[in-house]
């Protein structure tokens, strides 16, 4: 089912939650509701589901207005981040409530009840109790519960926060695996950037209610269309270093032996002469000849496959990402070549 | 998907907009015909002298069960008993509990057994209680006076001497309320972090020290919520002295409490404007007693607050 | 585990303790019963006779006699019954109201309902004698029952409980197209079990124990229940202390009983929340 919200506005009492919010997600499509805690991505999603209503603006489902439609008609499986299992029944009594809301007949309840068990795997766990159930078990268990009514619509409010890193790269997987299986519409809310970037067909950036970046996940870190969508995105985060541009040449105040030979920016905004040069971490190499900048090696972290190098420069500190191919030592002066960058308006909030 | 139609017809929507009231309906009915409105009607009935209840129809009003409230010696005994009674009770039962509680705290084996005989008695009846209270303090065929005989104790006339009226009602009173106390005490005895106590042993504090600087002032919350139901369970006392004495207030009216003098008046003398006056005045006294409790945790807090800021 | 003699001791005088209380405690129970078996003329002998030469279920047969106890046991259940299930019903409802549904005035009226908590219950039982006298019903089960047919102080319990239940639930419930009414009773109250029931515990063991307003309230020996046929039959009984003993052990043996089956959530509910019925 395709979903279009229409300039959505959602207030409470004196604070603004959602602020003038269009957006369209197509049929069969997994978005991702992305921020930082409070920029009314749960409001947004509450709003999805007919759990609130916005205060200004329209929704619709293939473009019917759902105002007015409430949240159990509106054909919704969703998901909580506490998963919201009922703790006095079992796992199966559990599943089956939407059907038996419903008056589904039993015969059919038995039917889903066996498809989704299966899908899910977890046809052992029926008849235990959610409390005697592990993170990621009660987890495929309040799936199954919101799928089983077979919705056009599947909403996933933060639903891996509860668990173990592990387990969550796996479920969020098999999540994956199992929309693109049966094609369902997905809106799922989070504010981890890699959760999204790594499952989503689109991400829906938001702060402070207010929409700043929808496109896919690659888009996005590709060419941010600002300061805040570049620095929300990416682990470790992007390097912002304060500039100024003139007759298209970038200075960098206080590095001495700045050569910004062959330096092709990516613009993101309005960019004036006083400007901030963003560089991805993973985007500095370290080069023998023609390189940018010169830095110091301040502090070393090890990942195994790649290494962290904290490096200083007068009173400038980047962050590089660099493979594990050579071993530096703190103190080293290395010659840095920056692979690509962006360039933001100053006022961008640095 | 369907568009729910039922949502916007008007009866529904009344019910929809009102259904907070519709769930609260049948408790606010019962709370304002049987709580709120007697309050105010116990206030008022004080003030009738002449009446009809059946038909409610007042025809004088004034202040004179008041005044005579004022006036009979039996009243102002009723209150001096009431009074004496919770004096000695309350704290006796609520230091007899404590010591219980503390016991049940340390390591012990059947814990759950002692608790579970303690707690008996408060969920017996108390009619039943008082009957065998009475049969066991029987003068000449008693249990407690036989058992003290084999301690060379003479024969007590219990039920009849006015000077023991007092003493059997502390005794029960602990009786009644120990388990129920011993189980409050023992939640807040529980919710103490037995690292103050480690502290406390590495600091060099021996038991009773640890008992006075850190259990009870931690325990602070908890005797303050029994005292408070303490007393007002004493200014309660009715089923045991009418039961134990066989309908009558003890001997030489040594067990006439408030609620009983209330019940006398109602029961007995059919003057219910009197009966209401007194128990207006007993309202006054328990709510008195309880703010009074309140200003006394206030200034302690407070005292406690100059004292540490120093 | 080694210990001092003066840690011993400690111990000693622990346990020495404890048991005295017990004794203490148990004493009127154990006499009650023993007492209650007896021969007629092994209960007035001095020194007292402990155990009865032989036991005489005569007495229990004697107090079913002495009194129509079918009738005051009738009355007692169908009272305890009512009243417990009318508060059980009017208290959730309510909390539910005070928990989960918004309306205007609810900090407001919730705080009177507190306000009213401070009212010692017996000061009402004049004016609700009245009213219900003016309403005719004095002697009926409705008398007997409708003045406690809720409890301010378990809908403050019960309100504390479902608000601590987190909103998702809810939000879940209301997805699958579960209506309020239904979520009420099939999530809230379920996962509410401990405080509910001890909720209904405290109120039968408390109904069925009532004695003052059930003697107010009635004034014919059919509507009695069994503890005003008891204090009555006490007058009456005279020196059948045995057959006294063994209807008061008639009264007693179900909330014992009761408390004995139950007592994980009586004792439970007591700790948590002071409750007492």
């Amino acid at each position: 089912m395709k979903i279009r919200l229409e300039n959505i506005t959602k207030t409470f009492k004196t604070t603004t939650a959602v602020s003038n919010l269009s957006f369209t997600i197509e049929d069969g499509e997994m978005i991702c509701l992305l921020g930082p805690s409070g920029c009314g991505k749960s409001t947004t999603l509450s709003m999805v589901a007919g759990l609130e209503q916005p205060t200004e603006g329209e929704i619709y489902f293939d473009d019917v207005p759902m105002s007015g439609v409430q949240a159990e008609n509106r054909d919704i499986g969703m998901v909580f981040q506490n998963y919201a299992l009922y703790p006095h029944m079992s796992v199966q009594d559990n599943i089956l409530f939407p059907l038996k809301m419903h008056h589904v007949p039993k015969a059919q309840r038995r039917e889903r009840l066996e498809k989704i068990s299966n899908m899910l795997q977890i046809q052992e766990l029926l008849h235990r109790k959610p409390g005697q159930l592990s993170g990621g078990q009660q987890q495929r268990v309040a799936i199954a519960r919101a799928l089983i009514k077979e919705p056009k619509i599947l909403l996933l409010d933060e639903p891996f926060s509860n668990l173990d890193a592990r387990l969550r790269i796996e479920l969020r997987d098999d999540i994956r695996a199992l929309q693109q299986k049966l094609k369902i519409t997905t809106i799922f809310v989070t504010h981890d950037q890699e959760e999204a970037m790594s499952i989503s067909d689109r991400i829906l950036l938001m702060k402070n209610g207010v929409l700043q970046q929808y496109s896919t996940p690659q888009e996005m870190y590709r060419t941010p269309v600002n300061l805040f969508v570049a620095s929300f995105l990416g682990n470790p985060p992007i390097n912002k270093l304060p500039c100024t541009l003139r007759d298209g040449v970038i200075t960098l105040p206080g590095i001495n032996g700045w050569k910004p030979d062959a330096l092709e920016p990516v613009f993101c905004g309005e960019v004036q002469e006083q400007a901030v040069l963003g560089v991805r971490p993973e985007d500095i190499l370290v080069v023998t000849e023609g390189e940018h900048l010169t830095a110091q090696v301040a502090a070393i972290q090890t990942l195994g496959k790649e290494v962290y190098l904290r490096l200083h420069h007068g009173e400038h500190t980047l962050t590089a990402c660099l493979s594990w191919d050579h071993d530096y030592s703190i103190g080293d002066t290395l010659k840095l070549k920056l692979r690509k960058c962006y360039l933001f308006p100053s006022e961008g909030g640095l | 998907m369907r568009t729910n139609r039922l949502t916007d017809s008007p009866p529904v929507r009344f019910a929809l907009r009102y259904k907070a009231w519709l769930y609260l309906l049948p408790a606010l009915l019962v709370i304002t015909v049987f709580q709120i409105y007697p309050i105010c009607k116990s206030f008022l009935m004080g003030f009738y002298t002449d009446f009809d209840y059946l038909k409610d129809e007042v025809y004088a009003w004034g202040f004179d069960n008041f005044r005579n409230l004022m006036r009979d010696a039996d009243f102002a005994l009723a209150i001096k008993n009431t009074m004496r009674l919770a004096l000695v009770a309350a704290p006796l039962s609520i230091a007899v509990s404590l010591l219980f509680a503390v016991l049940l705290n340390s390591d012990i084996r059947c814990r759950k057994v002692f608790q579970s005989i303690y707690f008996l008695p408060f969920v017996t009846s108390m009619v039943a209680v008082s009957i065998v209270w009475a049969w066991m303090l029987n003068k000449d065929f008693g249990l407690v006076n036989a058992i003290l005989k084999v301690f060379g104790v003479k024969k007590i006339a219990w039920l009849t001497d006015p000077n023991m009226t007092l003493p059997i009602l502390v005794v029960l009173c602990i009786w009644k309320g120990l388990g129920y106390r011993v189980i409050i005490f023992l939640a807040g005895l529980q919710g103490i972090d037995p690292r103050y106590y480690q502290a406390a042993r590495l600091d060099g504090a021996r038991a009773m020290n640890r008992f006075f600087h850190i259990t009870l002032p931690q325990l602070g919350p908890t005797v303050f919520f029994l005292s408070i139901t303490t007393v007002i369970d004493v200014f309660k006392t009715f089923d045991e002295v009418y039961v134990m004495y066989a309908k009558e207030p003890g001997p030489l009216k040594s067990g006439l409490t408030i609620v009983y003098y209330i019940f006398d008046k109602f029961y007995h003398n059919w003057s219910f404007a009197a009966a209401a006056a007194a128990s207006f005045v007993l309202f006054l006294i328990v709510l008195a007693i309880t703010l009074l409790q309140f200003g006394v945790v206030r200034l302690v807090a407070l005292y406690d607050e100059r004292r540490t800021s120093r | 585990m080694n210990q001092t003699p003066g840690q011993k001791a400690a111990k000693l005088l622990t346990y020495a303790i404890l048991i005295a209380g017990a004794v203490f405690i148990l004493l009127p129970f154990v006499w009650m019963i023993l007492t209650s078996v007896k021969p007629s003329k092994e209960v007035l002998k001095m020194p007292p006779v402990w155990i009865p030469s032989k036991i005489q279920w005569q007495n229990y047969v004697k107090a079913f006699k002495a009194v129509p106890f079918f009738t005051y046991l009738k009355n007692s259940i169908l009272v305890t019954v009512m009243i417990t299930s009318c508060e059980l019903i009017t208290t959730i409802l309510a909390a539910y109201a005070f928990a989960q549904l918004e309306f205007r005035g609810k900090n407001l009226l919730f705080l009177l309902l507190v306000a009213t908590m401070m009212v010692p219950g017996e000061i009402l039982t004049i004016p609700n004698f009245v009213t219900l006298a003016r309403l005719g019903w004095i002697n009926t089960y409705k008398a007997m029952v409708a003045p406690w047919a809720t409890s301010v102080f378990s809908i403050f319990l019960l309100r504390q409980q479902f608000a601590s239940i987190p909103q998702s639930y809810y939000k879940a419930a209301r997805m699958d197209g579960c209506s309020d009414l239904r979520y009420l009773f099939t999530v809230m109250v379920p996962m509410s079990r401990p405080t509910v029931v001890s909720i209904a515990l405290l109120k039968i063991i408390n109904s069925w124990n009532s004695y003052l307003w059930p003697l107010i309230s009635t004034n014919s020996r059919e509507m009695r229940t069994l503890p005003v046929g008891l204090a009555y039959f006490s007058t009456e009984a005279g020196t059948d202390y045995n057959t006294l003993m063994a209807f008061s052990l008639m009264i007693i043996a179900p909330t014992i009983i009761v408390y004995l089956l139950t007592q994980k959530y009586i004792i439970q509910g007591v700790s948590k929340t002071g409750l007492k019925g």
